[in-house]
């Protein structure tokens, strides 16, 4: 089994809801972005999930390209060798990939390996931190079922996220990277993560003109 | 990547304990080190390994679990790193405790195979360190043998450097420094190759794998200079910098000490030999800081913005470019 979450390109609007509720769920309090002793500031501190936003192409044939980067949860995670104490390791039952504070020591190498620059360094605690896939929810079994899945996708107000096993061929993730050509970020790397993302589509879909004036009508 | 002082001084301290070390062995085994000469270097290749150890000990930010360190030997390099400079230290410092307590044992074959065991323990804890750096692929700078080459190379050299200075009859000293510095300076000149190489493999679209370039990055997720959250990643060195830093390493690493062995060895001035520990422990330290500072780590592909461009949209009317009325 390897859980995962596959993101739609096309249907992401960049409104940042899976950061900031991945933020309130994993990493507010005193390590918060906008601490309240000192509010007046840019947001700062840890984010185990940063949405980027890119504008492509050349005038006038531009657009602008979000990518929500988390862990990737990869299969070959290479910040799990690297990791003297064993800290780092990935779940055999799952896929997850995920620390243990209590044996961790510090030392950033899990950081410097990690391909993506998705694990974040907590000054408090003297250790790394990272996307759980939301691991507390998901094995919540006193949670209705609905709700055990990662806080980002539970958030996500257009479904671009989905949650699922990509070793399953007949779940919901693994049919989408299938038909719609999945792809994972630096495949040169070799980490194979097993986050995907759904390309964009080059160009809107058009519309004919009776089409167009029935939407226009029913909206106006 | 950030330059961490720990690391530096991690690295640095380990480097030149390790170098001393080898050039004692050296220098013993040929029969050219006076007994006062090996006190004063064991007790300086101690010192710095100290301080390099303090080094390591600092940069674990969660001292509660040091304990489990060597539990992934198998995978990791720290793992082995740890192992092997707590065993050259422990060998470090039987070595200089029998120095100092047994002048006469010094010139005894007992303390040449110590000595060459410890020698072999602080080359191999170079090797370990060096391939720590090197077997990162994402850290794109330094996957290259050349860190190898280099950790080793600069490690040996500075380690020869700062043992110069306390060596006065050892005429073949400078035969191996006249050979050993010009080809570090080499290896040195292929790595800042190999970084340059890396730098330029960075660009925002290489990040997306998406085909409708060039990307123009916005807004990297929140996160800003100087990264706290992310040593990965570090502010670009300004070019005039960089070249001001290299600059500075090949004057106090490579020419001052080779002029220092020029004025000991034919013009014959004995102090000419000082230079070689000033140029070697100035040198090193920049050249440490720069292995750190200047390394692109793969992540940088999404925090990289490409250089402004003029806009293109014709711009009347008195709107500025951000759109505002002036
Ligand atoms: S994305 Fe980075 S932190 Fe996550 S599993 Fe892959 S290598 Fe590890
Ligand atoms: S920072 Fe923690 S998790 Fe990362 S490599 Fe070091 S000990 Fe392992
Ligand atoms: S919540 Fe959904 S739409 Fe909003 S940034 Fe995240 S993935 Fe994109």
């Amino acid at each position: 089994m390897q859980l995962t979450i596959i993101t739609d390109l096309n249907k992401c609007v960049g409104c940042k809801s899976c950061q900031v509720s991945c933020k309130e769920h994993n990493t507010s309090g005193a390590f918060g972005p906008v601490p309240d002793d000192t509010p007046y500031q840019d947001p700062d501190g840890m984010w185990w999930n940063r949405i980027l936003t890119m504008e492509s192409g050349e005038y006038p044939n531009t657009s602008v390209l979000y990518l929500p980067k988390a862990c990737m949860h990869c299969y070959d995670a290479p910040c799990v060798p690297v990791c003297p104490t064993g800290a780092s390791f990935k779940r055999e039952d799952n896929g997850v990939v995920l620390v243990d504070y209590d044996s961790c020591i510090g030392c950033q190498l899990c950081m410097w390996a990690c391909p993506y620059g998705v694990r974040e360094f907590d000054e408090e605690a003297g250790v790394v931190k990272k996307c759980t896939l939301c691991i507390d929810r998901i094995e919540d079994t006193t949670l209705p079922e609905h709700e055990r899945q990662p806080a980002c996708v539970q958030s996500c107000p257009t479904h671009a996220r989905t949650f699922g096993d990509l070793d399953d061929p007949n779940s919901e993730v693994a049919r989408l990277v299938a038909e719609r050509q999945g792809f994972g970020l630096l495949p040169e790397l070799g980490a194979r993560p097993s986050v995907h993302y759904l390309p964009r589509r080059p160009a809107p879909s058009l519309l004919d003109a009776e089409t167009l004036e029935t939407a226009m009508e029913e909206r106006y | 990547m950030r330059p961490a002082t720990p690391l530096l001084v991690l690295t640095i301290g380990q480097g030149l304990a390790g170098g001393i070390t080898v050039c004692l062995a050296a220098l013993m085994w040929m029969g050219r080190l006076a007994p006062g000469e090996a006190r004063i270097l064991v007790l300086i290749a101690l010192g710095t390994a100290a301080v390099g150890g303090m080094g390591s000990f600092f940069h674990m930010h969660n001292l509660k679990a040091a304990r489990y360190v060597m539990r992934r030997l198998k995978t990791s390099w720290l793992s082995r790193e740890a192992l092997t400079t707590a065993l050259f230290g422990g060998l470090l410092a039987v070595l200089a405790i029998w120095t100092v307590l047994d002048a006469a044992g010094i010139s005894s074959a007992g303390y040449r195979i110590v000595l060459a065991i410890t020698a072999s323990a602080g080359f191999v804890a170079m090797w370990v360190t060096a391939m720590l750096y090197a077997t990162i692929p994402a850290v794109l700078s330094w996957h290259t043998p050349a860190t190898v080459l280099n950790f080793m190379l600069v490690g040996i050299t500075s380690g020869v450097g700062l043992t110069a200075g306390w060596v006065s009859g050892a005429p073949d000293l400078w035969i191996g420094l006249a050979i050993w510095i010009p080809l570090t300076a080499v290896v040195k000149g292929l790595h800042w190759g190999h970084f340059r190489r890396a730098h330029g493999q960075i660009r925002a679209e290489t990040g997306t794998g998406l085909p409708f370039s060039p990307y123009r990055l916005q807004d990297t997720g929140t996160s800003k200079p100087p990264y706290r959250t992310q040593t990965q990643v570090w502010p670009l060195i300004h070019p005039a910098l960089l070249r001001i830093v290299q600059l500075w390493i090949v004057f106090w690493l490579f020419v001052v000490p080779l002029g220092g062995v020029l004025l000991w060895q034919t013009a014959g001035w004995s102090g000419g030999r000082w230079f070689l520990p000033v140029g070697a422990l100035l040198g090193v330290i920049a050249e440490r800081w720069l292995f750190f500072a200047d390394a692109t780590h793969s992540s940088r592909v999404f925090f990289v913005d490409e250089p402004r461009r003029a806009p293109q949209v014709p711009l009347t009317g008195g709107a500025s470019r951000t759109g505002n009325p002036t």
